[in-house]
């Protein structure tokens, strides 16, 4: 298990993200309202770099003909074909099988951390 | 006796029994229409197809000398007998384009007379006969109202309606149909035979096609945008009880429908929160498919192919559509599904569904 700095915390404010390349990976880490997050910068589907794709919120589980927007920021969509992942947990909305890597992060002495296991 | 050489019962889900004439609703027509119709006639919406080579066999005709399809001991004895149907499942024909007239009471006020007729005339007459009842969709509470009314009847096993459409049924406009059917364990039966016709919409996105081969080989685009419109609507959602079968429609569109609907649906999920699976599932297990005019491919090996594209031993439902043309004899279609499958298609699935036990 490696931990490999990325970033300054000061570098990803909160609700922007960055894509780093670490170990021949390239990750995208977030700042969800203040907590950072990482993910593999690749979708499960077809390949595309999935952390270049819009950040956004969703519709939450309601009834029929209800609408509830909920998750703000929490959620990236693929620019490709528009499959919505949790920035958090890596999971696509409509299968939990189906993710991109989620990597654990790091926060020390105001730095950001990917931790990668080797 | 082994299992091959059992012959198999079977529950027929779509078997059209017809009027002899309009005339035939008058006695249980209410007023004013009654009155109205004694003088002009059943006023109905028209079709703008007809099949050049007439719609009915050619071989039906009773010895009575009453239309095709109008004797009921002469259906007994032409089909339901000969042919091991347990049950025959009566779906109108004679009113199937009732949904098409403008007029909603007056509509209703058919499907009730028709619905009471049935009972008086046909259902008595054999315990082999079951019967859906008709609803004019023009007024959604009239036709809950009319479903609560008949629903009950223990020789009422479902709820039928036409493809034909000015919207599709998914829409909430409709529900109170669904509401009815899931009260009353009655699955909804969707028909094509007023595609087009009256108020309905074109019956292809494309428009009006010219004749009746292009009308009847594009049957399938109605009941694709009435299906995908149940889930997405959530329908099954607000009615986990509540079943649809799609009658006479085809059967090898549905797969790659579902994958495309499934595709979708990875992306725009947000359009539909209230769907809580893929929208295959629901399909799955809330609709079925009559199997007649079943696809007949050059060769028959495909078929088998589009079977296991989709879970199509428990969703299959027999049906003949005796005595029009295009009637699928029980004993020619269907035949390389192993005996199991058979049971299932010709008979158990339909007992389940329509409570035939």
């Amino acid at each position: 298990m490696a931990v490999h700095r990325v970033a300054r915390t000061e570098d990803i404010p909160e609700n922007t993200h960055l894509i780093v390349e670490v170990d021949n990976r390239s990750i995208g880490v977030y700042n969800v309202k203040g907590q950072y997050y990482a993910i593999h910068n690749r979708c499960p589907h077809q390949g595309a770099e999935l952390c270049k794709g819009t950040r956004c919120g969703t519709t939450l589980d309601s009834e029929v003909y209800q609408f509830i927007y909920g998750r703000d920021q929490e959620i990236v969509r693929c620019p490709w074909h528009g499959w919505e992942f949790d920035i958090k947990t890596g999971r696509s909305l409509f299968n939990e099988k189906i993710r991109t890597r989620s990597y654990p992060v790091l926060v020390e002495d105001g730095f950001i951390g990917i931790v990668l296991a080797h | 006796m082994t299992e091959a050489q059992e012959k198999l019962t079977i529950i027929d889900c779509d078997v059209h029994p017809q009027l002899r004439s309009g005339a035939d609703l008058l006695p249980y027509l209410d007023e004013p229409w009654r009155s109205q119709a004694a003088r002009a006639g059943l006023p109905g919406a028209g079709l703008p197809y007809a099949s050049p080579i007439g719609n009915k066999r050619k071989d039906a005709d009773p010895p009575s000398g009453l239309p095709v399809g109008s004797d009921p001991a002469y259906m007994l004895e032409h089909y339901v007998l000969p042919f091991q149907v347990e049950y025959a499942l009566l779906c109108s024909d004679s009113i199937i384009g009732v949904s098409g007239f403008a007029d909603a009471d007056y509509a209703a006020a058919v499907c009730k007379a028709y619905n009471d007729y049935q009972i008086a005339e046909w259902l008595p007459r054999s315990d082999r006969f079951k019967g859906y009842l008709c609803v004019a969709t023009q007024d959604p509470y009239q036709a809950a109202a009319e479903i609560d009314r008949v629903g009950p009847h223990p020789d009422i096993v479902g709820v039928s309606v036409t493809g034909g459409s000015r919207m599709p049924y998914g829409q909430r406009f409709f529900h109170p149909i669904y509401e009815a059917c899931q009260r009353h364990g009655l699955p909804l039966v969707i028909h094509p035979g007023a595609e087009g016709g009256g108020i309905f919409n074109p019956p292809t996105a494309a428009g009006y096609v010219s004749n009746y081969l292009q009308w009847h080989t594009c049957l399938p685009q109605t009941f694709m945008a009435h299906l995908v419109s149940f889930v997405c609507e959530g329908v099954f959602e607000k009615y986990p009880g509540f079943r649809v079968v799609l009658c006479e429609g085809g059967v090898a569109w549905l797969p790659p429908l579902l994958w495309r609907l499934d595709k979708n649906f990875k992306a725009l999920r947000a359009s539909t929160p209230w769907l809580k699976r893929m929208p295959s599932e629901y399909v799955r297990d809330h609709c079925f498919l009559t199997t007649q005019p079943i696809e007949e491919p050059d060769q028959p090996r495909h078929l088998d192919a589009m079977f296991e594209m989709f879970d199509a031993e428990n969703m299959l439902l027999f049906s003949s559509d005796y005595p029009h043309w295009d009637f699928d004899d029980p004993t020619r279609i269907l035949t390389r599904l192993s005996p199991e499958k058979k049971r299932k298609v010709f008979r158990d699935n339909a007992r389940q569904l329509f409570g035939l036990v």
